[in-house]
């Protein structure tokens, strides 16, 4: 397809981005552009400019805040976030999601900031940064505010982003000691659209699980996290038998799945059930082992 | 990289022949300087884009484009009646079935009613790519939705919607195909293999260049200048001619570089008519540079095709009888290059094997879909499909061994040139050898204890042979198979080799590749011709058809340009040869088939002292001729132009029996496929493919071509699938939802190859490049393989989903022993 026109401004500060998302109505963020530029020439999307943040140095970088969190920058790219020693000391399961992300060329563009405003249910981010518990920093000319990714993401292809509100960055507070981080996905082929994807936090203490997050991608309303899963799970003791629990506790009705050209919505389901016990077992593995 | 001993052939000495030269395209292409249909700038170039149906059949009741004139740099446009009013209908191959009008098919929707997703109704021009675009959404079409028919089964029956009302009926062709004796077989045979059915699916080759057409019209003149990538620029002449009511002779259509066709871009025709008449109302240069969506709409499908009642006749012993099947082949809403498919797939009647019988019953059938076009082992692909995946069905079911099983009944070396049961002649090959070759490169005796290794482990691993033939070089006089009263047969291609005024060489074909190298492998038949070297040989890109290198049936399809485009150029090198010898015998003193061609010289054979280089000669011919014996001046041009033709004989049209193709390279494939036995995920472990088309011209182009069809077969086998929702609605109208293989997809090729020279061709080699679809042959035996015989693998296309199904036992009630 073809692009249609648009306006295209490039602020040189984050407050000048934020002036123009105010000024004018129904501007979108353009970053990486992996996602947006698609969504343009399927004219999904009618934004009336694009405000490119992408080069905004304010928006780009990976540091550790004094508290001992990692904080990336919205528009760092994912290739960025692949390399980074201090990623992958800090938080490996998200370096490894960067590094594992479509191909080298997507990985060079895309940011993990896109990835999560566009919160498309098959995106990559999103489930992972609600296991996380990440908290995401978001600025206008109204001030600022920080909002958790229960709160941020807020359904297929929606945020709590409000018109005129550009994220900053992403948070991720250091994990507890024993704190197992699974994520498992299928695909069709290496660089398509996963047909399902879990990830699962297990916080354990003492060989019981203190806190558990089990969240589904690539569904709608992804990220989707499993209540009553994560309530099964706590307390429980991190043995072999914990995936059956969970497994007893997935109610399958939670979960809406639909078709496409590549998988029915049963199998999608199926599929979902499979990886949610192969990333449970991972965890428990790896706790057991730990 | 293993050879046998290559034949000596009549090129005489071979300084380049066979060599692996880098090729010369590359440089031009790697630094990005390639000139594609869209590169290429016009002065006050206009641009085309077009309305196209929402609906897979309906009634048009009325276009508005009132609101498009009034977009900004809008131009003008094509409406359906002005189209109609234009032109006449495209050629239909078939002709009308007895008593009825032939099916209508225009440029832009014909007869009011649009027939498939996509299908053009409205051409608007406008001056920038963006206006078209804004312009065309600008038109209002109003639809009155018709019931659609989307399956090719559904088509057949008495209360399906007919797609063409001229034709009464939705079977575009139907013919029945019987040689030998089936039904004697099937009495008599110890055991039959019945399949209810079997589909192969629809796919397409992605080329990398959508389609891309410009044409310019000039009034003083009366001629069209069409340029973009023509696969077929001579009968896409024609095409246009006819439908236009236009000379062909004031169409030229000229080809730079191509980024892909694999037959598909043999339907440029269409398009390129409703842009031409575009270009002459308006009186501006026009292009229409499809986009990917346009591309997977109508840019070519592949044949789909369903194989009912499938019987193969196999005797205790392993032999194999004979086969019969009902074929219903899915061409889409418009026939375009078919029914051809229900010829051409008879080029390889008995494909790897012995077969003595078969009969087929074959429809070509009009569905609400896009039209399908030749596509990379066009028609024959199919039929081998069903005939391997029927060779591995029947040994599962009677516990041969699937290796055994193939050898025994293979054609086996001592008996090419082998006659098949319609009358083809498979010139050579040795189908054995090459696939003990392609086991050694997946290890298969390892590869067995892997498989016995991964029971229990929730893996499960399965091993598959994929058998193929790739016919090339095809006798035209199989459409008459189709249609009797169509003129065409034999085959021809067209070379022209000049000596320039400066003393080098140039060589054009009128073959127009799209990636094949052909400007590598000519230039090194060439250069060993005139005893020069790689580096002086030029050859230009592209096709012209205002150039006398064409023939009626130039182009790039069909598996062919090593044997009709190089056998063109050996004849037209030889012209030229012919002439310098003429030139350096008179300035020489010696009579002129004592004068050899070596080094970059015309010498006097046994005196070394007596020679010209060929700057000499060329400065001589174009700016001395009058130092030159009038009689040698009056007869020398420097530039020999000749035809290369395919020895081929008429078949007996009532016994469907004849030679129909020249060349039959082989290929055959084997892999070892993993099996997630929760997902049904496949991995290719282990992937070998042994190539045989006979003396190699270029062994790099080759491989690369090996490597590129099998890249595609792996793709249509596990990814690629041009869907239909039951409204008509394509569900893989971009790369969101049709996955091409990447590189990311692809196991590690191992390469190996066979050397028969074919005994038909000017050099021993025969076409190649198709590669028959192997991929898709070996991945469904190798799921067969690790499924065992609980569920049956009886569709081509085998995402995760179907493997998972198969494992649960799908499909096994249609499989029955008797």
């Amino acid at each position: 397809m073809i692009l249609p026109p648009v306006r295209y401004v490039r602020p040189q500060s984050v407050a000048e981005a934020a002036s123009l998302l105010a000024a004018i109505d129904g501007a979108a963020v353009l970053a990486g552009g992996q996602t947006m530029i698609n969504a343009l020439k399927l004219d999904l999307v009618q934004p009336t400019a694009l405000v490119d943040v992408h080069r905004l140095e304010e928006l780009r970088g990976i540091e550790v805040a004094d508290d001992g969190s990692l904080v990336i920058g919205a528009a760092t790219t994912y290739a960025e976030i692949a390399a980074s020693p201090v990623v992958r000391h800090h938080q490996p399961s998200v370096a490894d999601m960067a590094a594992g992300l479509v191909d080298r060329q997507v990985r060079n563009r895309g940011t993990i900031g896109g990835n999560c405003c566009l919160n498309d249910p098959t995106n990559n981010f999103p489930p992972l940064l609600t296991a996380l518990g990440a908290w995401f920093h978001i600025t206008s000319t109204a001030g600022w505010r920080s909002i958790t990714a229960d709160t941020l993401f807020a359904g297929s292809l929606a945020t709590a982003l409000r018109p005129g509100e550009l994220l900053m960055s992403v948070r991720l507070k250091p994990l507890p000691e024993g704190t197992r981080i699974v994520h498992r996905h299928l695909q069709l082929a290496a660089d398509s659209w996963a047909l399902a994807r879990v990830v699962v936090r297990l916080d354990v203490i003492d060989g019981r699980v203190e806190d558990a997050r089990v969240v589904l991608g690539a569904v709608p309303g992804s990220p989707l996290r499993l209540a009553t899963v994560e309530q099964a799970l706590l307390g429980h003791p991190a043995d072999t038998r914990l995936t059956d629990a969970a497994l007893t506790a997935f109610d399958e009705a939670d979960v809406e799945t639909v078709g496409d050209a590549h998988a029915s919505a049963a199998y999608r389901l199926e599929m979902t059930r499979v990886q949610l016990r192969r990333a449970l077992d991972d965890a428990v593995e790896r706790s057991v082992a730990a | 990289m293993s050879t046998t001993t290559q034949t000596s052939t009549e090129t005489g000495t071979r300084a380049w022949t066979g060599r692996a030269m880098p090729r010369k395209e590359d440089d031009r292409l790697l630094r990005a300087e390639g000139e594609f249909g869209d590169d290429t700038p016009i002065h006050r170039l206009g641009h085309v884009f077009f309305v196209r149906s929402p609906y897979a059949h309906a009634r048009i009741t009325g276009i508005d484009v009132s609101a498009a004139t009034r977009v900004p740099g809008y131009l003008g446009c094509l409406l359906p009646e002005e189209a109609a009013s234009l032109t006449e209908p495209f050629m239909e191959i078939q002709g009308p079935p007895e008593g009825a009008e032939p099916e209508v098919d225009r440029c832009l929707a014909g007869g009011g009613v649009v027939r498939f997703v996509g299908e053009p109704v409205v051409a608007v021009a406008a001056d920038s790519r963006e206006a078209a675009r804004d312009a065309a959404a600008a038109v209002a079409v109003d639809y009155e939705p018709l019931r659609p028919v989307v399956d090719a089964r559904d088509a057949v029956t008495p209360d399906a919607p007919v797609i063409h009302a001229q034709t009464k009926t939705n079977v575009a062709w139907e013919g029945l195909y019987d040689w030998g004796d089936v039904e004697f077989a099937l009495e008599h045979a110890d055991h039959v293999i019945s399949v209810d059915e079997l589909h192969f699916h629809r796919f397409s080759s992605t080329p990398l260049e959508c389609m891309v057409v410009t044409a310019q019209y000039d009034p003083g003149t009366d001629f069209f200048h069409i340029t973009g990538g023509c696969a077929m620029p001579q009968i896409t002449t024609l095409m246009m001619a006819s439908a236009m009511r236009h000379p062909a002779e004031r169409i030229r259509i000229v080809s730079k570089d191509i980024g892909g066709s694999f037959g598909v871009k043999i339907g440029m025709y269409v398009p390129a008519t409703a842009v031409a008449l575009l270009a002459r109302k308006l009186r501006r240069p026009l292009r229409w540079t499809e986009t990917r969506t346009e591309h997977h709409y109508m840019g070519g499908h592949g044949n789909e095709r369903w194989f009912r009642d499938v019987k193969l006749a196999v005797q205790d012993d392993g032999t194999v009888l004979g086969l019969t099947y009902e074929a219903l082949d899915d061409v889409g809403a418009y026939t375009r290059y078919e029914p051809l498919g229900a010829a051409i797939w008879t080029q390889v009647a008995n494909a790897a094997y012995q077969l003595k019988h078969l009969k087929v019953r074959y429809r070509s059938v009009y569905t609400n879909k896009g039209p399908v076009h030749p596509n990379r082992g066009y028609s024959r692909l199919q039929h081998m499909w069903v005939v391997e995946r029927m060779m591995d069905i029947a040994a599962h079911k009677l516990g041969f061994d699937p290796v055994g099983f193939r050898l025994k009944n293979y054609v086996q070396p001592n008996q090419y040139p082998y006659t098949t049961v319609n009358g083809c002649v498979y010139d050579s090959g040795d189908l054995p050898l090459s696939l003990r070759k392609a086991l050694d490169l997946i290890d298969y005796e390892d590869a067995r204890r892997l498989q016995e290794r991964a029971r229990g482990t929730g893996k499960r691993i399965g091993i598959g042979i994929g058998s193929t033939l790739d016919s090339g070089t095809n006798n035209f006089a199989q459409a008459r198979l189709i249609n009797p009263h169509l003129p065409f047969a034999g085959n021809t291609e067209g070379g022209l080799v000049r000596l320039g005024a400066d003393g080098t060489v140039y060589a054009v074909t009128g073959g127009v590749a799209f990636g094949q190298g052909h400007e590598t492998t000519v230039a090194q038949v060439v250069a060993d011709l005139l005893g020069l070297t790689y580096d002086d040989i030029t050859v230009h890109r592209g096709g012209d058809s205002a150039l006398s290198a064409q023939t009626g049936f130039s182009g790039s399809y069909a598996s062919q340009f090593a044997v009709t485009g190089i056998g063109a150029i050996i004849n037209a090198t030889r012209k030229l040869s012919h002439e310098i010898q003429l030139v350096a015998g008179a300035v020489l003193g010696a009579a002129p088939e004592d004068i050899v061609l070596e080094g970059g010289l015309a010498k006097v054979r046994d005196d070394a002292e007596r020679a010209l280089p060929f700057d000499a000669i060329a400065g001589i011919v174009h700016f001395a001729p009058g130092s030159l014996p009038p009689e040698v001046a009056d007869e020398v041009g420097l530039v020999g132009r000749a035809v290369y033709r395919a020895p081929f004989e008429l078949p007996d049209l009532e016994e469907k029996f004849g030679n129909l193709t020249l060349t039959y390279a082989t290929q055959i494939h084997a892999c070892v496929l993993e099996i997630d036995e929760e997902t049904g995920q496949t991995a290719i472990l282990r992937y070998g493919m042994v190539d045989d088309c006979g003396t190699p011209i270029n062994p790099m182009v080759i491989e690369g071509q090996v490597h590129g069809a099998t890249a595609h077969g792996i793709s249509a086998a596990l990814f690629e699938h041009f869907g239909y929702d039951a409204d008509g609605q394509l569900t893989a109208a971009n790369f969101y939802d049709y996955h091409a293989a990447t590189a990311y997809d692809m196991p590690s090729l191992r390469y190996d190859n066979v050397v028969s020279p074919s005994p038909f061709t000017p050099i021993g080699a025969k076409g190649m490049g198709e590669g028959g679809g192997a991929p898709l042959h070996a991945i469904c035996a190798a799921i067969q393989d690790a499924v065992g015989d609980h569920g049956m693998i009886l569709d081509s296309y085998n995402p995760p989903e179907h493997v998972l199904r198969a494992l649960r036992g799908a499909d096994a009630e249609k499989v029955k022993v008797d």
